[in-house]
């Protein structure tokens, strides 16, 4: 993989953590916390010794021409540990098989961290090409006072300074010790993005060969000496405490070193920890736990419940008159909870150690872990130092770090001793911050001509959490006088960011609701979307805070539907989608190709999607992104639905709780991106979407059948 | 507790564990082999697929006690270069997202090609159904799947991995 067998040996101080100096740009030296443990292989290598030339935190150059680049975010899938060092990779001018990659620990210096909201590109692009640029200018710098040449006759290459007139040519590691002791220039030039060599090339993971290996990478890999293992098992019904437990009989169960039940600790749910010599014996010993609950006022949720209670809460916002000669439609939507279910379950690993947390954790906002325990255990923040592990999975589950209190708290009780806590898939599935469940009843007016003169959504989901609609974006702007009335249900149920949240099901909503008037006017879905845009007053100003380029939408439109041989006749039976979203300031077009049995059986058998998201990084990642994010939409509009029952989650592993696998995924799926120079948009999260309105939509084309509520195989899709 | 002496990787291993154990747990804190990984423990994910006498099985629905002396195969095994057709052919076309399930979709993969050099895409949907990934990366991995095939049949080069 990345890392360079020739590094220095980092320093082992006498706590035992290892620290390694870090020149930021003002010359400060800062000490950074680095793995430690007897596995080697899992640990990466220290980020720059003395003698290395290292401009700031982001990169050093060993005098062996080795580039170290720091990753500073969380890597789950999304190809950011690839793609923000190949970003400073590109300012610096160096070839990527120069450059070792090294996983970042928690540091605020390296600015934002938290991988949510398809920001980490965006976040980090501007200060990561001036952290190239920088580095790139200094070696320039040293090569022109070595040779006594101007600066500006000198260029770079392949990890070269070059003097052209004179032919002479250095590489970095000849000059990096020189480039040290030359001053940091605040305004060194960055590159023109129409002469980028790496960014826009296809450039796999850096890890790669470490998952196909089997090597140890993710949270769950960690392991060190003495380490125990532990679960932590809270109440089914959310915001339930613990009342008793079997304690002295979980104690006696083989391998048990302790069982104890923690409470009243600040942002830890009260539950029982079992700590054991290995995973499987304190799952057993968690499966003989019995517990009684005071489960609180929220075991009288019900998603069945929740249903009455939005209609009514919807009923109350229903719009007056129409304007006098419009036809009225009307449909209601609704999407159910779903589960992140990343496939590693959650966990994290802690040892308290002479009054220092020291935390490996697959988390994609470490600081936030980081805060939890200063808040919940009283330890400073200095003293809670955070590595970030692979992710075996987000799709934002891992935003929140209840796992970090919890492996904390169990090892601040077992001071001295590394623990690691364990979700079984039941707790995950059990103890999610799910997608909110939601509720759209549409209201429409079409005049005569079939274009639409009213549009009033009322709107009904979870109190607190993401994914509240207003009528700031597409298609409300296009409808003068539209409206969304937002209502919310009690709160009790967990809910959180779910990826592209809100997007990922109000545009389900949206989209097929307008795919819905398309055909009320005898119109084509596409054309009428194409009206729609050119009726949005103000392009470029859009919404409140999202700025909307109906122009860019209709040529991601252009593109898919060009592409997918959009307007061809299928028998019945076979159907096209289209769908759109404007998502984390990406546009995507997705049309969907579908075949449905007269049995009801359905297969996806094409998705064919265009997207602008400004420069692309890395373009194996960026179609990855694309591709897997549609099929997430899918496969959760597909099978997926979470029911509550009692104020609990009524299903516990994925045999109650399906996903798209090998037979289902589309054999032909193609991602076709708008060649851009704009600065890049976010792209984990925009594929999704606009994927499931564009199968619901080909669904309706293929059958007649117009699905309104989630998932999929809840409805009978049989013709004749 | 008791003691099995198991085969894995073709070295003999000794431990000392319950024998309710499943081999998911004996290999990855045991032993120390992290690369099978923990899904779901119902045999539903395929993230523990490992093969024993050279058939792909569950390795979170194989006790410990049921394995004898029959010969483990986990990923870290696979190949002793780490140079298995699928492992080039997951580098060549970048297939892991998050990579938590790749490992058990290699071996199930491995497993499907022994029984069948050239598969058509009908096996490998049949073959690859018991595993999920939650990332959707089944594109790539049908892809990856018929690169390895082409790779072992040495009917084109392998073209190395673009890092």
């Amino acid at each position: 993989m990345t890392r360079a067998s020739d590094a220095p040996s980092p320093v082992v101080d006498r706590r035992g953590f290892i620290k390694a100096g870090a020149l930021v740009g003002g010359g400060l030296l800062i000490g950074t916390y680095l793995r430690f443990g007897p596995d080697d292989a899992f640990a990466e290598t220290a980020p720059a010794a003395a003698t290395d030339f290292a401009p700031n935190l982001f990169l050093s150059i060993a005098p062996s021409g080795v580039v170290t680049i720091i990753a500073p975010n969380s890597e789950m899938g999304q190809g950011i540990k690839t793609g923000l060092p190949m970003i400073v990779a590109e300012e610096l001018d160096v070839t990527w098989n120069q450059v070792t990659v090294v996983q970042g620990d928690l540091n605020p210096a390296y600015g934002r961290q938290a991988s949510v909201g398809s920001g980490s590109t965006v976040g980090n692009y501007a200060a990561l090409r001036r952290a190239g640029a920088t580095a790139r200018a200094m070696l320039i710098a040293a090569a022109a006072e070595t040779w006594s040449v101007p600066a500006g006759e000198c260029t770079t290459e392949k990890g070269s300074v070059v003097h052209a007139a004179s032919k002479r040519r250095a590489s970095y590691g000849e000059l990096a010790t020189k480039a040290a002791t030359m001053p940091t220039p605040t305004d060194a030039p960055l590159k023109d993005p129409n002469s980028f060599k790496l960014l826009g090339t296809r450039v796999a993971g850096v890890d790669n060969a470490k998952i196909v290996t089997g090597a140890p990478l993710f949270g769950i890999d960690v392991r060190l000496p003495g380490m125990v293992y532990a679960t932590y098992t809270k109440c089914p019904v959310f915001g339930g405490t613990v009342s008793s437990a079997n304690i002295d009989e979980v104690r006696a169960r083989p391998g048990v070193r302790d069982a104890f039940v923690l409470d009243n600790i600040p942002g830890l749910p009260s539950g029982v920890a079992i700590v054991a010599d290995s995973t499987w014996n304190a799952f057993s010993a968690t499966k003989a736990l019995q517990v009684k609950w005071n489960e609180g006022a929220v075991a009288s949720q019900n998603s069945s419940e929740m249903a009455k209670q939005a209609e009514q809460l919807a009923k109350a916002t229903l719009p007056d008159a129409l304007p006098a000669d419009a036809t009225r439609i009307e449909a209601g939507y609704h999407y159910p909870f779903l589960a992140h279910a990343t496939l590693e379950p959650q966990n994290c690993t802690a040892l308290f150690k002479n009054g220092v947390m020291e935390m490996w954790t697959p988390t994609q906002i470490p600081a936030s872990g980081q805060g939890l325990v200063t808040r919940g255990l009283g330890i400073a923040s200095k003293d809670v130092v955070v590595h970030i592990t692979r992710l075996g999975g987000g799709f934002g589950r891992r935003g929140s770090n209840e796992f970090s209190i919890e492996a904390a708290a169990i090892a601040k009780r077992l001071e001295g001793i590394p623990v690691k806590v364990m979700w079984t898939r039941e707790h995950d599935f059990a103890h999610d911050n799910y997608r909110s469940n939601g509720w759209h009843f549409f209201t429409a007016g079409l005049d005569r001509a079939g274009k639409v003169v009213a549009l009033h959504d009322a709107f009904v989901k979870m109190q607190g959490g993401p994914g509240d609609m207003t009528a700031g974006g597409f298609p409300f702007t296009a409808i003068p006088g539209s409206k969304v009335a937002s209502s919310k249900l009690p709160a009790g149920i967990p809910t959180g960011f779910w990826r592209a949240p809100g997007d990922n099901g109000n545009t389900w909503a949206t989209q097929s609701f307008i795919d819905e008037l398309a055909h009320a006017a005898g119109r084509d879905p596409m054309a009428f979307t194409l009206d729609l845009l050119d009726a949005v007053p103000g392009a470029g100003a859009g919404g409140p805070g999202r700025g909307f380029s109906p122009d860019k939408m209709k040529a991601v439109i252009k593109l898919a539907t060009e592409k997918a041989g959009w307007g061809r006749p299928r028998p019945r039976g076979e159907g096209q989608g289209f769908a759109i979203t404007q998502t984390n300031n990406a546009y995507v077009a997705i049309v969907a190709d579908v075949t449905v049995s007269r049995g009801g059986t359905l297969a996806v058998t094409r998705l064919t999607a265009a997207v602008d998201c400004g420069t692309i990084i890395n373009l194996s990642a960026a179609e990855s992104q694309v591709q897997g994010a549609m099929l997430d939409g899918i496969s959760a509009a597909w099978f997926q639905k979470i029911l509550i029952e009692g104020g609990a989650a009524g299903q516990t592993n994925f045999d109650e709780y399906p996903m798209m696998r090998m037979p289902q995924s589309p054999r032909v799926v193609e991602v076709h991106f708008v060649k851009s120079t704009a600065p890049p948009t976010g792209l984990g999260e925009p594929g999704l979407p606009a994927a499931a309105p564009a199968v619901c939509n080909a669904i309706f084309a293929a059958t007649g059948k117009r699905i309104r509520t989630l998932p999929i195989t809840d409805v009978d899709l049989k013709w004749s | 507790m008791s003691k099995y002496t198991l085969r894995v990787n073709g070295q003999p291993h000794s431990v000392d564990v319950a024998s309710d154990t499943p081999m998911l747990w004996v290999l990855r804190d045991a032993l120390g082999l992290v690369g099978t990984k923990y899904g779901c423990g119902i045999g539903e994910c395929g993230a523990c697929t490992i093969h024993v006498d050279g058939k792909p099985k569950r390795a979170c629905q194989t006790m410990v006690s049921t394995v004898g002396a029959a010969a483990v195969v986990t990923i870290e095994g696979l190949d002793a270069g780490a140079n298995h057709p699928l492992q080039q052919a997951w580098g060549e076309l970048d297939v892991p997202q998050c990579g938590y399930c790749q490992a058990g979709q290699i071996m199930t993969a491995a497993a499907l090609l022994k029984r069948k050099a050239l598969p058509t895409d009908a096996d490998i949907d049949s073959a690859m159904e018991g595993n999920l990934c939650r990332c959707a990366s089944y594109v790539r991995i049908r892809d990856g799947i018929k690169r390895a095939a082409e790779i072992a049949s040495g009917s084109t080069p392998a073209r190395g991995g673009n890092s």
